[in-house]
């Protein structure tokens, strides 16, 4: 079943289409990671499935309908978006940030209500922020920020997530910290989640579908296992690889062939 | 987060936002009353605040209140309210604490268009100034967009265009001066210096009508300009629809500067120092409209206050007060910027 998915989208800025026609299926309650080297057209794809940018051929839909002939407050009741770069207002506290995710839930002259803040307060807690919400945001760790961010998108209370390269500028204990929180969102809140991510070793563990582009079109989708083959890994990534089994949960591994004491 | 409801209306706010809006709300009040009552013709509080009202008390307060010191106090209040406003929004849309409209052109284009007008049509009515006052900015407005225009809007890249097209905009200024005949040239440039002087019940019913036109607008657009701060994206994928938000608040921002022109002649610094007090006092995270607003006000009636209180000998109009008082400021914050200090 998928709730979010494009049709031939063809997408691009301003008439340079960087997407060629791809058909991508998000499977609903499911961690999909898109994944391929920098400008594949990665996270313009990901752009275009929150209706950032339009498709300039085929289609995004969104629960079977064109997601642009959906009023833009009611695409973000459904699709929640982190975006890579997102800018904390100077001085905002942790509560704020968060609370400004409720914004597609408000009208100008409807007030703050009881179930705005029961989401805010659940936002903090899955989160484990509720002990600083009341720190500044530019003066957290990036770890935690990224944390606060996540939690802003999560009080929009969207069935859908969609993160661009939610671990990046992270240290690798903070990254899979992120991890941990989106699986954890995934199995008990059964929220559909959809991230860009560099390592393919961290899309291996955790995500349960694997889209991987090259050159602006799918090359492979699939499980991680379907899709990280070294065969795969050599025409995607152009990348001598040997594909191991991870020791600690068995998912697919990859692993350089060359550098020192390598191959080459 | 400590919010206060208030009323059907449903404003939510910060209580320390709220109590600091209230207290410059009764700041301001006392001050209109001291406006109105203090001056070389010494008149009873009571008496001044009956003849501002309209209540016949005499002959002399009569005139000196109901005519000179109620619309002059009245005036500054509201092209004050403007100024914070227009300020508030420019620099919140920037994201740049030097934005404001008396910095980055948009003021001196509103000018140039006023005095413009004046030397084409003459000085037939304030509504038909301020049609060119408006005119003149929306121009600069636009070109500096036109210059600035990277692949969407560059922050810097706007400051300095606008600084650049306010030079444009004085050149163009002091040559239709120089076209001008000697009386209107010399009344043109009394105008440019920005005063509050001699204003009237016009000055005051054009400003009241121009800020319950668009202050509504702003008020309406507040949470997409505090949800934009968080930059497009995010402001799109929270139902932002940012494209219209921001056109709606850049032109009611363009327009509040330019009726302030057209009502008081260009008065510097008040768009941009009444938004960053406002910021400092209520310590909200992102823009603060009526408490900007408020300030704005405060400020422009008081500086008209302490201008007043010169001796008569070098009595400064209100806007050469301003820039006196501004330009530290103004200073400091580039000192700031310099030292990669949070400007």
């Amino acid at each position: 079943m998928t709730r979010l998915q494009t049709r031939k989208a063809v997408i691009g800025y301003g008439g340079t289409p960087i997407v060629h026609g791809v058909d991508v299926e998000v499977p609903d309650g499911r961690i999909t990671a898109i994944v391929g080297p920098n400008g594949c057209g990665k996270s313009t794809l990901l752009r275009a499935l929150v209706r950032l940018l339009p498709a300039s051929e085929g289609t995004v839909l969104l629960d079977g309908e064109d997601i642009h002939r959906i009023p833009t407050r009611e695409v973000a009741r459904r699709v929640g978006l982190l975006p890579q770069s997102p800018i904390a207002p100077a001085g905002i506290t942790v509560k704020e940030l968060v609370a400004r995710g409720r914004t597609p839930h408000q009208k100008v002259l409807r007030p703050w209500s009881a179930t705005d803040e029961m989401a805010v307060t659940s936002a903090l807690h899955s989160t484990q922020l509720t002990s600083i919400q009341d720190a500044v945001v530019d003066e957290l760790s990036g770890g935690q920020r990224q944390r606060a961010w996540i939690a802003m998108t999560l009080a929009q209370d969207t069935p859908l997530m969609i993160l661009d390269e939610p671990t990046t500028y992270l240290d690798i204990a903070h990254q899979y910290d992120v991890m941990d929180l989106l699986h954890h969102l995934n199995t008990r809140q059964e929220r559909t989640i959809v991230m860009v991510v560099h390592d393919l070793h961290q899309a291996a563990r955790y995500a349960h579908h694997v889209i991987a582009m090259r050159d602006g079109v799918v090359a492979a989708a699939g499980t991680p296992r379907e899709v990280f083959t070294e065969e795969l890994i050599r025409d995607v990534f152009a990348l001598e690889a040997r594909v191991l089994e991870d020791p600690v949960t068995g998912t697919p591994m990859v692993v350089p062939a060359h550098g020192p004491g390598g191959a080459r | 987060m400590r919010i206060l409801r208030i009323g059907p209306l449903g404003i939510s706010t910060h209580r320390r936002t709220f109590a600091v809006g209230l207290v410059m709300l009764v700041a301001l009040v006392a001050l209109v009353i001291f406006a109105l009552s203090n001056g070389q013709s010494s008149i009873t509080i009571l008496d001044s605040l009956k003849a501002a009202v309209g209540i016949p008390v005499g002959a002399p307060a009569d005139f000196i209140v109901g005519q000179v010191r109620a619309p002059r106090a009245l005036t500054a209040v509201l092209v004050g309210a403007m100024l914070g406003l227009s300020g508030a929004i420019l620099q919140s849309l920037t994201r740049n604490p030097l934005a404001s409209p008396d910095f980055i052109g948009i003021s001196m284009g509103a000018g140039t268009g006023a005095v413009v007008t004046l030397w084409l049509i003459g000085a037939s009515s304030l509504w038909v100034t301020a049609a060119g006052a408006a005119a003149g900015a929306l121009v600069t407005a636009g070109l500096i967009l036109l210059l600035s225009w990277r692949h969407g809007i560059v922050p810097l890249r706007l400051i300095l265009a606008g600084i650049g097209m306010g030079f444009v905009a004085n050149a163009t200024t002091q040559y239709v001066l120089t076209r001008m005949d000697m009386h209107e040239a010399g009344n043109a440039l009394g105008w440019l210096v920005g005063s509050v002087t001699g204003r009237t019940w016009t000055h005051v019913s054009v400003a009241a009508i121009c800020l319950a036109v668009l202050l509504p607008v702003v008020l309406w657009n507040a949470r997409s300009l505090r949800t934009m701060e968080m930059g497009d994206d995010a402001a799109r994928a929270l139902g932002i629809a940012v494209g219209p938000a921001r056109m709606a608040l850049a032109l009611s921002s363009v327009l509040l500067a330019a009726a302030s022109v057209a009502i008081t002649g260009p008065i510097g610094f008040i768009a941009l120092v009444a938004p960053a007090i406002a910021l400092r006092l209520t310590r909200n995270a992102g823009v603060t409209l009526i408490p900007s607003a408020l300030m704005g006000a405060l400020l422009l009636l008081a500086a008209d206050q302490v201008a007043q209180l010169m001796p008569t000998t070098i009595q400064l109009p209100v806007g050469v007060f301003t820039a006196a008082v501004g330009a530290p400021y103004l200073l400091w914050l580039v000192w700031r910027a310099s030292r990669g200090g949070p400007a």
